[in-house]
C-alpha cells in the first residue's frame, strides 16, 4: 500500500485518484444517480443537450446522461473482468516460474510467448464471434491475452529478489518457499503489478469500446459506454456531438488509469528498478 | 530512421546471426502454442458447416457425409496437425461458404495491411522520434510539457474516434484526402499514398505517442550520464552529442516499445480497416468471424501470427545491434 | 417567375449538352477506362456468391443483375417485361409457355446464348443439388429447345407467374460452359448482363466493365462499374464528398445529413417489408392468441415515426399498398391496442403476462428496442438477444421469434411460397394453412393481365396472413444518395438497374 500512498503525494497521482474515485463512485451508484430511466423511450428523439437533458437524447429519445451513468458499472466492471482473468493466469505462473524448476519455467515462458504472438483485438473479435456474440467471451479472450504482461512483470520482479541475500538467509533458516513469497517477494512485486494492472484496465476499457463499436457484445437495450458511442455514430447528422460525451468518460477513465500508473511507477522503490521493469515488462499495456 | 542506423556495422555478423538463431529456436514452441490456440477457436465453436451448406432438408446421413468431407469427423489433435502441416505448405484450406482458397484471399489482402502497417510504422518513428528527441533536449520546457500532454491524451483516444476525427477533418471540412477505400500502387504512387495516408496516421498515433514518451525518458536519463556531460565538456557539437551518443544509448526502450507495437499495427488494424473500408487482413478476419467462416478466421490469424513473429524477430535483432545488453531481455 | 423559367431552360440545355457529350464518350472512347466520367461506384452490398443458383440471400439479386440478364426483366413497378427473350406466348391451356429469345446473343465469355444454353441454365437451377431456386421451378415439368431461339417450358399446372419468376435469380442465364466449374462461378460469373466482372475481392469490392454484347448495351453509359459495401453511416457524407461513392445506399438516419451536404437523395418505397418471423411450433407461439396479442401490442406507426424517421407505412401483410397482391382488407388488421393485447393474453392462459425472447440480426437496430418496450407495456416481457453471427436461422431454426426483413420475390406467388409454403425457407414452423395451396394454384391460373387475377392473388394473401403467425411491421424505404454528377437514376421497387444512368466527367 505504501506505493499507492506515495503516488498520492504527487499532483498527477491526486488528479488520477480523484478521477478514478469519481468513476468508481459512478460505477457503484451511477444507476441511482441517473435522472431518468435509462431504458425509457420518449418522443423527444435526438435532442441536443439542454436543461432537461444535459447530454441530449438518443435515437429512441432516451436520456444520454442517464444511459452514460447507468452504463458505468457494465463498462468498468467488464474491463475489471478481463484484468482479473489476466491477473490470475499471469501472476501465479509468473511468481512460481522462478521457484518451481527449469522445466516448468521453460514451459510457462513458451506458453506466454505464444500468447503474446496472438494479435489482440482481432483475436478477441474472433473469440466473441465464433463462441457466441457476448462480451464475456471476448473478455475471457482479452484476459488470456493480458496474462503474458502480468506474467512478465511479476516474473521480473520476483527474479530480481529471488536471490537477494535476505531471501537466501531466510531459506537457510528453513523458511518455506510460500513464506518467502508472502513475506519478502510479494511486497516487491506489488508496485510493478499495480502499475501493470492500471495500464491493463485502461487498455481493457479501450478494447471493450472498440468491440462494441464493431457491434460485438452489445446486448440491447442495456447501456454501455462503448455501445452509446457506437450507436451515436449512426446519428452524427442529427447530433454531431452525440458520441462525444461517452467518449469523454472513456478517455477520462483511461487517462486517469495511465496517469496513476505513471505516478506509482515514478514514486515506487528506487527509480532505477522501476525503469528497468518498465523496459522488460511493465510497459504500457495498450491493446487497441 | 536515424535511430535505427546509428550502430549498423558495429557488431560482427555472427552475433547478429546468433541472436536471430536464438529467436528462431524460441519461435518454434511459440508457433505451436499460438497456432494451437487459434485452431482451438474452430474446435470450440458450434458453427457446423455441414448443416449450413446442406440446408434444412438434409438427413443426418447427409450431414455425417458432409462432416467427413470437411474432415470434421477426425479427432481434434489430428485435425490440428494436418491443418498446420498443410499451412506450412501454403494450403490454408478454403472458405466454407465461398469456397475461395483462404491463402488466395489473404494474399490479396496482405499487401494492403502491410502497406498501412509500414506507413504507420514510418509515421510513428518520424513523429514519435522527432517529438521525443525535442522533448528530451528541452526537458522541463514548454515543448516538453506539450509533448507529454499530447502523448498522454493520444493514449486515451479509442482507435475509431481517432479515425473518424481524421475523416471529418481531412475529407469533410478540408476535403483533401479520400475518406476510405484503397488503390494499389499500380494505380499510381500518388493515388496509392493518398489512400494510405489517413489510415496510416490513425493507426500510428498510439505508437507515435509511446515512442515519444519512451524516447524522452530514455534520452533524458542518458543526457545526464557522465559520458554525455563529458562529451559536451570536450566541446563536441550539441546536435552531435544528442543524435549520436544520447540517441544511441537512449533509444533502447523506444525501439523495444516499437517492437511491442508492430504486432498491433498488423493485427490491430481492424478498426482502421473497418472505418476506412480497407480490404486488409484484419477486415477479412472480422468479416469471416462474424460470418462464422472458421477456416478463413484460422488462416488469417495464422498468417497474422507469422507476420508478427517475423517482425518481432527483426526488432529483437535490431535491439541487440543497438544495445548488446538488451540480449538479456529477449 | 420569368427569370426562374429562363434559368430552367438554360439548365435543360446544359443538361442536354452534357448528356450528349457523355454518350459520345461512352461509345467512342471505350479505351479511356479509369477516367472519372466513365466510372460509377455504387455503395450497396456485395453478393454472398456470384452464382444465382446457389445464392441463399434474397438481396444478392441486385448485384447479380449487374452480370446476369434474366430471360425477362422487371420494370420499375415490378412488372415483367422482355429481357433476353423478346416476347413469350402461353399455350391456350396455360400449361406451357414459349420464350422467344433475341437472335445472336452471346455470353461474356463469347459462347453462344441460344435456346440450348437457356435450357441448360434452367435445368441446372432445377436439378443442381445445392440449388436454392429449385423450389421455384417445381411446376416446370420439362424444358425443350424448339429452335435456336425458342425455349418451351411445360408446366405441371397452369402457372402464369413464370415470366415474373424468370426476371430474378431463377431466370438469370448462366453460361453452361462456365457452370461446369460451379465453385469457380462463385467468384467468376459468366452471364450476358450489362457488365462483366473484371476483378473481385470478396467483402471489399467488385470491379466490372461494360459488356458490349449485352442486348441493351446502348442504354449502358457507364464503362466501369465498381460495387462496394455501403459506407459506414458515420462517414457516408465524406464518402460521397471525396468521390469514394457516386451512388450510395443510406439508412434513414443519414438522409438528413447527406441532403444537408448537398447530395440528391432518391427515396423509393420498395417492395421489402420488415417482419417478425415466428415459429408457431414452439411454445408459447403455438397459441395463435399469443401471436395475435403480440401483433396487437405493437404500435407500427410509432416504429415508423421513431426508428425510420417517418419513412414507410405500417403493414399487416407481406406486400405494400399499390402492389397487385396487396389485399386492402388486411389494412389495420390488428390495430395497436394494449388493453386488447392483455385480454388476448389472458384468454390464451397468461393472465400474468409471459416471458419471451426476441432475436435480432444486429444489435444497433432501433426497431428491436422499440418493439421490446411496446411488448413489455402489454405484459409480454421481452428480452433481446443478438443472433450468433453467421448462423442462418432459416436453416438452423434456433430462434423462434426473430426481427427480420422480407425481401420481395419477383412473383407474388413465389413470395407466398417462401413465407408460408410447407417448405418455405422463411417459414420457421413449416406448417401451412389448409386452404393456401389451392388458393395459390388458383391465382397462378390467371394470366397476369386477366382482370380476375388481382382478386385471386389477394385472396391467397388473405388466407396466408390470417392463418400464419408472421407479424408484418412496416414497408421498407430505400434511400439512394448520389453525387450531382450522376444522372438518370430511376427508382425501382424491386431490382435496381442502371440502364440510362450517366456520369459526368
Amino acid at each position: 500500500m505504501t506505493t499507492i500512498t506515495g503516488a498520492l503525494r504527487t499532483r498527477a497521482g491526486v488528479i488520477a485518484a480523484t478521477v478514478l474515485a469519481a468513476v468508481l463512485l459512478l460505477a457503484v451508484s451511477g444507476p441511482f444517480l441517473a435522472p431518468y430511466d435509462p431504458l425509457e423511450n420518449s418522443a423527444e428523439i435526438l435532442r441536443p443537450p439542454g436543461a432537461a437533458h444535459w447530454f441530449g437524447t438518443d435515437y429512441l429519445g432516451r436520456d444520454v446522461l442517464s444511459r452514460v451513468l447507468a452504463g458505468a458499472p457494465t463498462s468498468v466492471f467488464t474491463a475489471f473482468e478481463a484484468v482479473g482473468i489476466g491477473l490470475v493466469i499471469g501472476v501465479v505462473p509468473g511468481v512460481t516460474s522462478v521457484y518451481l524448476g527449469r522445466a516448468y519455467e521453460w514451459i510457462t515462458l513458451r506458453i506466454m510467448d505464444g500468447l503474446i504472438a496472438l494479435p489482440f483485438l482481432i483475436f478477441a473479435i474472433a473469440v466473441a464471434a465464433l463462441l457466441g456474440n457476448a462480451v464475456h467471451q471476448a473478455m475471457i479472450a482479452v484476459g488470456i491475452l493480458l496474462a503474458p504482461s502480468f506474467y512478465r512483470v511479476t516474473r521480473a520482479a520476483a527474479l530480481s529478489h529471488a536471490n537477494a541475500q535476505y531471501v537466501t538467509a531466510a531459506r537457510l533458516f528453513g523458511a518455506s518457499t510460500w513464506w518467502v513469497l508472502r513475506t519478502h517477494v510479494w511486497s516487491k512485486i506489488l508496485p510493478a503489478l499495480v502499475v501493470a494492472t492500471a495500464n491493463a484496465t485502461a487498455g481493457g476499457l479501450l478494447i471493450v469500446s472498440s468491440l462494441t463499436f464493431l457491434g460485438i457484445g452489445v446486448v440491447p437495450p442495456e447501456p454501455t459506454w462503448g455501445g452509446i458511442v457506437a450507436s451515436g455514430l449512426g446519428y452524427l447528422a442529427q447530433v454531431p456531438y452525440g458520441p462525444v460525451f461517452p467518449s469523454l468518460f472513456i478517455m477520462a477513465t483511461v487517462g486517469a488509469l495511465n496517469l496513476l500508473a505513471d505516478a506509482i511507477r515514478d514514486t515506487s522503490g528506487d527509480h532505477g528498478r522501476a525503469r528497468a521493469l518498465s523496459r522488460t515488462g511493465a510497459r504500457r499495456v495498450r491493446l487497441t | 530512421m536515424t535511430t535505427l542506423n546509428v550502430r549498423t556495422g558495429v557488431l560482427s555478423p555472427h552475433r547478429v546471426a546468433a541472436a536471430a538463431g536464438r529467436a528462431l529456436l524460441i519461435a518454434v514452441p511459440v508457433v505451436l502454442v499460438s497456432t494451437f490456440v487459434t485452431f482451438m477457436l474452430g474446435g470450440l465453436t458450434d458453427q457446423d458447416p455441414a448443416s449450413v451448406v446442406l440446408g434444412d432438408s438434409a438427413t443426418p446421413a447427409d450431414v455425417a457425409r458432409m462432416r467427413a468431407a470437411f474432415g470434421l469427423d477426425q479427432p481434434l489433435l489430428s485435425r490440428y496437425l494436418l491443418w498446420l502441416w498443410n499451412a506450412l505448405h501454403g494450403d490454408l484450406g478454403a472458405s466454407w461458404f465461398t469456397k475461395i482458397p483462404v491463402a488466395q484471399s489473404i494474399a490479396e489482402r496482405l499487401p494492403v495491411s502491410l502497406s498501412v502497417a509500414a506507413g504507420a510504422l514510418l509515421i510513428a518513428v518520424v513523429l514519435g522520434g522527432v517529438s521525443g528527441v525535442l522533448a528530451a533536449v528541452r526537458q522541463g520546457g514548454r515543448l516538453d510539457r506539450a509533448v507529454t500532454v499530447v502523448t498522454s491524451v493520444l493514449a486515451t483516444v479509442p482507435g475509431f474516434v481517432a479515425a473518424i476525427a481524421l475523416i471529418t477533418v481531412f475529407s469533410l471540412l478540408v476535403p483533401v484526402l479520400p475518406s476510405g477505400g484503397w488503390a494499389p500502387p499500380s494505380a499510381g504512387l500518388l493515388t496509392w499514398a493518398s489512400f494510405l495516408l489517413l489510415p496510416s496516421v490513425a493507426l500510428s498515433l498510439d505508437a507515435a505517442a509511446d515512442v515519444a514518451r519512451q524516447l524522452r525518458t530514455g534520452m533524458a536519463d542518458t543526457l545526464h550520464e557522465n559520458y554525455i556531460v563529458g562529451a559536451r565538456v570536450r566541446g563536441l557539437p550539441g546536435w552531435r552529442v544528442v543524435l549520436v551518443h544520447a540517441l544511441r544509448n537512449g533509444a533502447g526502450p523506444a525501439v523495444a516499445v516499437l517492437g511491442m507495437h508492430v504486432p498491433r499495427l498488423i493485427g490491430g488494424a481492424v478498426i482502421v480497416e473497418t472505418v476506412f473500408a480497407l480490404p486488409g487482413v484484419g477486415e477479412l478476419t472480422k468479416t469471416a468471424a462474424l460470418g462464422g467462416d472458421v477456416p478463413v478466421v484460422q488462416g488469417a490469424l495464422l498468417v497474422t501470427i507469422g507476420v508478427v513473429l517475423i517482425s518481432s524477430a527483426l526488432v529483437n535483432v535490431l535491439l541487440v545491434k543497438l544495445r548488446p545488453a538488451a540480449r538479456r531481455e529477449i | 417567375m420569368r427569370a426562374g423559367k429562363a434559368l430552367k431552360n438554360v439548365l435543360a440545355v446544359a443538361a442536354l449538352v452534357l448528356t450528349g457529350c457523355a454518350s459520345q464518350t461512352s461509345v467512342g472512347n471505350m479505351s479511356a477506362a479509369g477516367d472519372r466520367g466513365d466510372t460509377l461506384t455504387w455503395g450497396w452490398s456485395l453478393p454472398s456468391t456470384w452464382d444465382p443458383v446457389t445464392s441463399a440471400v434474397g438481396n444478392d439479386v441486385h448485384a447479380l443483375t449487374l452480370v446476369y440478364e434474366g430471360i425477362t426483366e422487371t420494370d420499375e413497378k415490378g412488372e415483367a417485361r422482355p429481357g433476353l427473350a423478346r416476347s413469350w406466348t402461353y399455350a391456350k391451356d396455360g400449361r406451357s409457355v414459349t420464350f422467344h429469345l433475341r437472335p445472336g446473343l452471346t455470353f461474356s465469355d463469347g459462347t453462344k446464348l441460344d435456346a440450348a444454353a437457356v435450357k441448360a441454365s434452367l435445368e441446372r437451377g432445377k436439378g443442381a443439388k445445392d440449388s436454392t431456386v429449385a423450389p421455384q421451378l417445381t411446376t416446370v415439368e420439362s424444358i425443350t429447345a424448339d429452335s435456336t431461339t425458342d425455349v418451351t417450358l411445360r408446366l405441371s399446372q397452369v402457372d402464369y407467374q413464370i415470366p415474373l419468376l424468370l426476371s430474378g435469380k431463377t431466370g438469370q442465364v448462366v453460361s453452361p460452359a462456365a457452370a461446369k466449374d460451379a465453385t469457380g462461378l462463385a467468384t467468376r460469373p459468366v452471364g450476358a448482363g450489362p457488365f462483366v466482372l473484371k476483378s473481385y475481392v470478396p467483402g471489399s469490392q467488385a470491379t466490372l466493365v461494360k459488356n458490349p454484347t449485352f442486348w441493351n448495351a446502348d442504354q449502358i453509359h457507364v464503362t466501369n462499374f465498381v460495387l462496394k459495401p455501403a459506407p459506414d453511416p458515420s462517414v457516408a457524407v465524406a464518402g460521397l464528398q471525396s468521390g469514394q461513392f457516386d451512388v450510395a445506399d443510406l439508412t434513414a438516419s443519414q438522409v438528413g445529413g447527406v441532403k444537408a451536404a448537398g447530395f440528391p437523395v432518391g427515396t423509393t418505397e420498395v417492395l421489402p417489408v420488415r417482419v417478425l418471423d415466428v415459429n408457431n411450433t414452439v411454445k408459447p407461439f403455438d397459441n395463435p392468441k399469443v401471436v395475435r396479442a403480440i401483433s396487437t401490442a405493437i404500435d407500427r406507426q410509432a416504429l415508423v415515426r421513431t426508428a425510420n424517421f417517418g419513412h414507410g407505412r405500417p403493414v399487416w401483410q407481406p406486400f405494400p399498398e399499390g402492389y397487385v397482391a396487396h389485399d386492402p382488407e388486411l389494412d389495420n388488421l390488428y390495430p395497436h391496442d394494449v388493453a386488447k393485447a392483455k385480454r388476448l393474453l389472458a384468454e390464451a392462459g397468461h393472465p400474468d403476462g409471459i416471458d419471451i425472447q426476441l432475436a435480432l440480426g444486429k444489435a444497433e437496430d432501433p426497431v428491436g428496442e422499440l418493439i421490446q418496450r411496446q411488448l413489455n407495456a402489454a405484459g409480454i416481457r421481452t428480452t433481446l438477444t443478438v443472433q450468433t453471427p453467421g448462423v442462418n436461422n432459416y436453416i438452423t431454426r434456433r430462434y423462434p421469434f426473430v426481427l427480420d426483413q422480407f425481401n420481395a420475390r419477383q412473383s407474388p406467388v413465389q413470395a407466398l411460397q417462401v413465407l408460408f409454403g410447407a417448405q418455405g425457407l422463411m417459414n420457421l414452423g413449416k406448417t401451412t394453412p389448409a386452404g393456401l395451396p389451392a388458393a395459390v394454384a388458383r391465382a397462378s391460373g390467371y394470366p397476369l393481365t386477366d382482370p380476375a387475377y388481382p382478386a385471386a392473388i389477394q385472396a391467397a394473401t388473405r388466407i396466408a396472413v390470417t392463418n400464419m403467425p408472421n407479424v408484418f411491421l412496416f414497408t421498407v424505404t430505400r434511400f439512394t444518395a448520389h453525387t450531382p454528377k450522376v444522372h438518370g437514376l430511376r427508382n425501382w421497387v424491386d431490382i435496381q438497374r442502371f440502364e440510362g444512368v450517366r456520369v459526368e466527367k
